[in-house]
């Protein structure tokens, strides 16, 4: 164990580690917004062309001997794109193509091949998109498409209007992909390695003295990344303008170009209109961009690393790591054993559960899972939604009540009321049982308990769907009963009353026996003297189950009770398989109540406050309970 | 002696109540044997004419088919792709149960034999991640397995979250277990030089054998017979498990009642037979302190 500790080291350390992720995260996302930015760029400029072609194709007539003619002046004066091709939506027609595999016998025009359907869906699609955007008078479905091929290249179509009609597509292919941003490695180093030669001339001068140390360590950290995050900020900004500048210069070069390609006469291009989104709103007037979004987001992450770098540099600093680190040394073999299953626990329960308590604050539903969560944000609306909702009834229109099955405090009650009632059954019928099978000299008690005992060794979701079969209206043997009777079928899923007793009956069922082996249990280990010693006493059969059965039971019977709480509280197979929540969810459970939210209505933000609630609940009665029994005393 | 015998209730009223508990017990199950052996895929027991007499109904609900046939036996084994789903069940349970096992026997162990930072909060936490059901992850769970890792449909994700669900209830069974064990051996063969390695594997594990197959057995049992994650996880027909199968068989708007029941015994009778020698177990397991519904 290393005696004297050297705050020299530690703060150096604690610098080096702080700058490391400082500067590693806030690289990550230079290159990372950097790529996005040039691919953004190759996109646009992309599409400006691509408008300007269409434009071109337009005015030389779209179709006919001078469109060919145009395209081909045009493709031969643009070497940043690879090849274009015209189609006509009206006889299939390949107008004009400059792709490779276009030439000869197979050169347009002519009418497109069976194997060239893609292409001509493509023109249906985009045919389809400007229709339906404009029936809905939203941009919804894309009106230019934009492809990314294998190797980077793109390939964009648009669609060709006459009279306010889509009557066919243009489509161009670029050359290879935008040249990668280099690693700016230089840059880098300089951030690593100037802070940590200042610290060194620092430490040579204050020795082993804390506070200067701590001080400088600190300060150098916020200054190198301060400049850091500014230059980076920096280079945001100037590639966006970058961008803004080789758009408007595609532009301008297009617009230089086209007419000398159309000859006189032509109609007068529009290069305004050129500059779109995917839904040829230009751009500056669509909404939803705004410029610098990028750059804020940056600069809240940038914020976050460096306050995470100072925390990492005064754990180190500070000798906080230090001790941790004699931690596991000293009990490495505990913790070497307990690794895997630790590992394991933080995979697939802690991770999973912290992010169902952030989806809860979400409005994540199955089609926006891929969005991030920052984005889906709500706050605590679900919550409220949930716990503010009093409404169980409301009035119908005629002045009749409606129920609203589905209101929390509903389902919260009938949760309530179906726990205590089938953990009273439970332990009435269970200590019931229990008690005459306790008699003295009975016989066939083994068979007896044997057979009293099989509902607990069934597997609880074949109970459910045997007891499902048994409630059928028309076959289901318990109506049959009835029927011998002389009553008449009950429909038992049709009204939330009898669909509960459907669920209690199974449940009871299923449950009673647990209690009863409890209950034998305790009654036998129950000495027979003290019996004895209280009928010598003259004290009468109800005297001695007061005074002696109950208070013997209690020790086992009480753990036994606050356990079947929880299970029939969670006991989620019954309610989902038996009565399927019929009528209208009024025999949900809480739980199958959050099932249902999240796999029938695909709600899964709204349902993880549903099951983040549930374990309040859970939890708050398992802190109760802990206090009550002090079951995990001498751990 | 009489005045003992006048205390007591008369035995043939006690029977009378038993043998009634003992019917109303049994019925179900007598229900789905005579299901299973109509050699049909209705839910009634005998066919009812147009105008059915007391006598009729009567015969309806005794639980004993009109014809006795093993068809639903034979037919739910080779026509129906339940042997499939019943192998994707054994294969699910078996690595549950080794993965299982080898999680918690080793966490066990450190949590039982050592003393260190973390120890108290690391089996609180195993404990309160008992309490909340399976369900209440399942959100998460299915993001993160389904739609992040593509592990939808396999049994790979199954195996993983029945493990994790496993493995708080085991660990706690397998420390109780350890913690009985005496350490004179273990100290001697410290003394003696060897490694904790070699001493867990050596003395402890061999020491702990029959706490082992219990826990074994449990996890078994367990994955054996889960329901709901298995519902939701696994998309795909050909790879449900036993027990998504037999609900597929009655669910929705199937009504094969007889490839059900059928199946139901197939499914049951291994579970029933573990549960018996299991049954002691499970009473002292339950009451040291696990909620696990």
């Amino acid at each position: 164990v290393n005696s004297a500790p050297s705050h020299r080291l530690r703060f150096g350390i604690g610098l080096a580690l702080g700058l490391l992720l400082g500067v590693g995260l806030g690289v990550l996302l230079l290159v990372g917004a950097r790529r996005t930015e040039a691919r953004v760029r190759a996109e646009r400029e992309a599409i400006v062309t691509l408008n300007a072609f269409a434009d071109v194709v337009d005015r030389a007539g779209i179709s006919g001997d001078a469109v060919r003619g145009a395209v081909a002046a045009w493709a031969k004066a643009h070497a940043s794109v690879t090849a274009v091709r015209v189609i006509v939506l009206e006889g299939i027609s390949l107008e004009a193509s400059t792709e490779p595999k276009d030439a000869g016998d197979r050169a347009a025009p002519r009418r497109l091949a069976r194997e060239e359907k893609p292409l001509y869906d493509r023109a249906q699609r985009l045919r389809a998109a400007v229709e339906t955007n404009r029936q809905e008078g939203v941009p919804r479905k894309d009106e230019i498409e934009v492809e990314r091929l294998e190797g980077g290249a793109l390939s964009l179509a648009g669609p060709l209007e006459r009279d306010g009609n889509v009557v066919g597509m243009a489509e161009i292919r670029t050359a290879g992909p935008p040249p990668a941003p280099p690693f700016p490695l230089a840059t880098v180093l300089l951030y690593l390695i100037a802070p940590l030669a200042a610290y060194a001339v620092t430490a040579l001068l204050f020795k082993e003295r804390r506070a200067p140390l701590a001080l400088a360590a600190f300060a150098l950290l916020a200054v190198a990344l301060f400049l850091f995050a500014r230059q980076t900020l920096a280079t945001f900004e100037a590639d966006r303008l970058a961008t803004d500048r080789l758009v408007a210069e595609r532009t301008s070069g297009e617009a230089r170009l086209a007419p000398a390609l159309l000859g006189t006469g032509a109609a007068p291009l529009e290069p305004s209109k050129w500059d779109t989104d995917v839904f040829r709103r230009p751009r500056g007037v669509a909404p939803g961009t705004t410029p610098g979004g990028a750059e804020r987001r940056g600069r809240n992450f940038l914020f976050g690393v460096a306050l995470g770098a100072m925390a990492l540099t005064a754990f180190f600093g500070f000798g906080l790591a230090a001790r941790l680190g004699r931690v596991l040394v000293r009990h490495h073999v505990a913790y070497f054993y307990i690794l895997p299953s630790m590992l394991a626990m933080v995979v697939l329960v802690i991770f999973p559960f912290l992010y169902g308590v952030a989806i809860s604050f979400t409005d994540q539903t199955i089609y926006n899972t891929s969005e991030p969560l920052t984005r889906l944000w709500v706050g605590v609306e679900n919550y409220g939604h949930i716990l503010s909702d009093f409404a169980i009834t409301t009035r119908a229109p005629d002045g009749s009540r409606v129920f609203n099955y589905q209101n929390f405090y509903w389902t919260l009650g009938l949760t309530i009321v179906w726990t205590v009632t089938n953990v009273a059954i439970g332990v009435s019928v269970g200590l019931f049982l229990a008690l005459i099978l306790n008699t003295t000299g009975l016989k066939l008690r083994p068979i007896y308990r044997v057979l009293l005992i099989l509902p607990w060794a069934v597997p609880n979701y074949i109970t459910a769907l045997i007891w499902k079969g048994m409630f059928h209206r028309q076959f289901g043997v318990i109506n049959q009963m009835i029927q011998i009777f002389g009553g008449r079928p009950i429909s038992w899923f049709d009204t939330p009353f009898t669909s509960f007793l459907t669920i209690l009956s199974t449940n009871g069922w299923l449950s009673f026996p647990f209690m009863m082996v409890i209950s034998l249990g305790a009654l036998q280990s129950i000495p027979n003297e003290i019996y004895e010693a209280a009928r010598v006493e003259g004290a009468s059969r109800w005297q001695q189950f007061k005074a002696i059965t109950l208070p013997s039971l209690k020790p086992s019977l009480i753990p036994a009770i606050i356990i079947s709480v929880v299970w029939t509280f969670n006991m989620f197979n019954i309610p989902f398989l038996v009565s399927e929540g019929e009528p209208a969810h009024s025999t949900e459970i809480l739980i199958t109540q959050a099932y249902k939210f999240a796999f029938q209505q695909y709600r899964y933000g709204y349902a993880a406050a549903y099951c983040v609630i549930i374990f309040l609940i859970l939890f708050a009665y398992g802190t109760v309970q802990n206090r009550v029994t002090r079951a995990t005393e001498g751990i | 002696m009489g005045r003992r015998s006048r205390e007591e209730l008369p035995h043939p009223l006690l029977h009378a109540i038993l043998v009634f508990a003992t019917i109303v017990t049994v019925y179900p199950i007598l229900w789905v044997v005579t299901i299973a052996l109509s050699g049909k895929q209705s839910l009634a027991i005998a066919d009812l004419p147009a105008q059915p007499t007391v006598s009729d109904r009567v015969r309806a609900v005794i639980p004993w088919p009109q014809t006795v046939s093993l068809a639903n036996f034979k037919s739910v084994m080779t026509e129906q792709p339940f042997g499939r789903w019943l192998v994707n069940s054994a294969i699910v349970s078996a690595a549950t149960t080794l993965l299982g096992i080898f999680l918690a026997a080793t966490a066990g162990y450190a949590f039982s034999r050592f003393r260190f930072p973390g120890r108290r909060a690391g089996l609180m936490s195993f404990l309160v991640s008992q309490m909340f059901p399976g369900v209440l992850m399942l959100i998460p769970l299915y993001i993160i397995l389904v739609k992040w890792l593509g592990l939808g449909s396999t049994r790979i994700g199954l195996v993983l979250v029945y493990t994790t669900s496993a493995i708080p209830f085991c660990v706690w069974m397998l420390k109780g277990y350890f913690d009985t064990i005496p350490r004179d051996l273990e100290e001697a063969a410290m003394i003696d030089g060897a490694s904790p390695v070699v001493i867990f594997r050596r003395i402890v594990l061999p020491l702990a054998k029959p706490a082992i197959a219990v826990t074994a057995l449990f996890s078994f049992m367990t994955a054996w017979n889960e329901f709901i994650l298995g519902a939701t996880l696994m998309d795909k027909e050909s790879m449900y498990t036993g027990p998504v199968g037999l609900r597929f068989f009655v669910g929705g708007f199937q009504q094969q009642w007889g490839y059900f029941a059928a199946g139901a015994i197939i499914v049951s009778i291994p579970i029933v037979v573990l549960f018996f020698f299991l049954q002691r177990y499970l009473v002292s397991g339950l009451t040291a302190g696990s909620v696990k519904g």
